[in-house]
């Protein structure tokens, strides 16, 4: 179902991007995402998936590199533009809206460096791949730490106590890396490549860590099973393992002395992306509601005719409009600066990720019966919903953090971007 | 004590290098290519530049065009930029760099300034600059 633009101003590449982004949508990663979400965690990354052939048109259409430069070979979209893609990808599938992401994730951030031993070797072999068999993760979230590592403001993320489960230590011109990752990586299962986030300085607590490039065909890299879960089941996740793992000195690309603020600048990119993809599932949980509500008869009419179901429909589709203005608003502001401002990353995140899950709980109560059966999509809707509140960063935690923020830095100055 | 003793250096050894870009290697092609213009607005001391694919502008005439990037920072960090010294994701971070004007952009012009880089140190002993910083 298309929907009215607000911005009545788009260009005709931005219509065009948007065409090309549904059709992708419509056509291929929603048919994949349930033929996915009926698996088990296993067979979605077995040789016989049809996830490979999904990752392969992905790559064929280049939308793994439409967060990279054009310099590098990436689609270089502008804000708008990404938002534009990104609803649509979320209205298909949370999940391989996070996978798609997180495949480009290393190779963005080596971007940041400007430095030519990452870019020639790595960000310009993943630009050129076309057939989906370079694949990044984002490797932050850890065993014994789930809201730990964000916890920028905190006592404890600074306390010496805070021991990371991934540590690296210099040795000569290598880092040497050994600890592992918690079964929530996305990606994490099939990436060749991963962002890795580690513990460097011990006595600064988690303020102590680095942010390395690591190619997981290193020696001592080892990988667990692809965690079963109620949502987004589409997306494998898993635990990687770092055993003696050695990288030369220049692939750590972030150190302690500026930790903190990078974690900030990262945590602010991927939470638009998840403000974005949520926009998306909460249209499609509207549409599917509209769309029920206009077939379904009870009491001898549509229900769309029932005053009260009237008032709800309108409230599903405020809550989209809603969504799209919000992360609209906040990928306009902080693809537009450097560094961003995180609390309005973190006010698109919280806010849309809720407004989604409230849409795709109300979708299935309009639904009856049916929003509650898997011959349906809803359920499966309402299931991705439900990771998103938890997922990078539970809302409290982003909540808390933003709210640290805030204590710290408002109101900002208009002059200072 | 600054790198840069004043404004009239600064952009007079600016004006050399941009027009030497711009005229002799492929950094005009690319900016016109990429649609990128860039401003910078330097402090310590104080300078404004804007270039394009036509070259440099300074002042008044800078301040009045519409850049697609901005970046502000002190000249000493300018100058560490130059040489390949400052390291950028932490220099954003740290707010040492701060720029405006789409990520993806604001990306492609740390490449697109390479061949300036390198005729930096050149620059730097006609100028009585240090290069060691």
């Amino acid at each position: 179902m298309r929907y009215f633009d607000t911005n009545i101003n788009l260009s005709k590449e931005d219509i065009l991007i948007r065409r090309s982004a549904r059709e992708f949508a419509q056509d291929v990663m929603r048919p994949v995402s349930r033929e996915l979400d009926a698996m088990t965690a296993e067979q979605v990354v077995a040789p016989d998936s049809p996830l490979w052939g999904f990752l392969k048109q992905a790559y064929e259409l280049e939308f793994h590199t439409i967060m990279l430069p054009e310099y590098y070979g990436g689609q270089g979209l502008s804000p708008l533009q990404l938002h534009i893609v990104f609803e649509e990808f979320g209205w298909a599938s949370f999940g391989l809206s996070v996978q798609l992401a997180v495949v480009c994730f290393p190779f963005y951030i080596a971007c940041m460096t400007g430095d030519e031993k990452l870019i020639e070797p790595f960000v310009k072999p993943f630009c050129e791949c076309r057939d989906g068999s370079i694949r990044g993760c984002w490797a932050i979230t850890e065993p014994d730490h789930g809201s730990d590592v964000i916890a920028v403001g905190e006592e404890c993320f600074y306390s010496e106590k805070m021991r990371g489960n991934v540590q690296a230590v210099l040795d000569g011109d290598e880092w040497v890396i050994n600890g592992q990752k918690s079964s929530w990586v996305s990606g994490g299962t099939i990436a060749t490549h991963a962002l890795l986030h580690l513990q460097i300085d011990p006595s600064q607590g988690f303020a102590g860590g680095g942010v390395c490039f690591v190619p997981l065909d290193r020696k001592g890299v080892s990988r667990g099973k692809p965690l079963e879960k109620i949502g987004q089941r589409d997306l494998n996740q898993g635990e990687i393992f770092f055993d003696n793992v050695r990288i030369p000195k220049q692939w750590m690309m972030v150190e302690p002395d500026f930790y903190e603020p990078l974690l900030d600048m990262i945590l602010a990119s991927a939470n638009l992306c998840m403000a974005s993809w949520s926009t998306g599932l909460a249209r499609a949980t509207f549409e599917e509601a509209l769309t029920y509500a206009k077939q379904r008869i009870q009491g001898g009419k549509p229900l769309i005719e029932h005053y009260v179901m009237k008032q709800r429909i309108f409230e599903l589709f405020a809550r989209t409009e809603s969504c799209r203005a919000i992360s609209r608003t906040a990928i306009d502001l902080n693809l537009n600066i450097s560094p961003p401002h995180v609390e309005y990353s973190l006010w698109a995140k919280t806010q849309c990720t809720e407004l989604a899950f409230r849409n795709s709980h109300e979708a299935i109560q309009i639904w009856g019966g049916n929003g509650l059966t898997k011959e349906y999509i809803l359920e499966k809707l309402f299931r991705d919903a439900r990771a998103t509140l938890i997922e990078d960063g539970n809302n409290e935690t982003l909540a808390r953090h933003g709210g640290h923020i805030l204590g710290e830095t408002y109101p900002r100055s208009a002059e200072r971007f | 004590m600054p790198v840069f003793k004043d404004k009239q250096l600064m952009e007079e050894m600016f004006g050399e290098i941009w027009n030497k870009m711009v005229k002799e290697t492929e950094f005009g092609s690319k900016l016109k290519e990429n649609g990128i213009s860039i401003y910078f607005v330097v402090n310590d001391p104080d300078v404004v530049m804007f270039v394009d694919e036509n070259g440099p502008l300074f002042g008044e005439e800078a301040k009045s065009k519409i850049p697609v990037v901005t970046m502000k920072m002190s000249a000493d960090n300018v100058h560490k930029f130059w040489l390949d010294k400052l390291n950028i994701p932490k220099a954003l971070a740290l707010r040492d760099i701060k720029a405006k004007g789409p990520v993806g952009k604001v990306l492609q012009v740390i490449p697109l300034l390479k061949p300036g880089k390198a005729m930096y140190p050149d620059y730097c002993k006609k100028f009585n600059l240090p290069t060691e910083v």
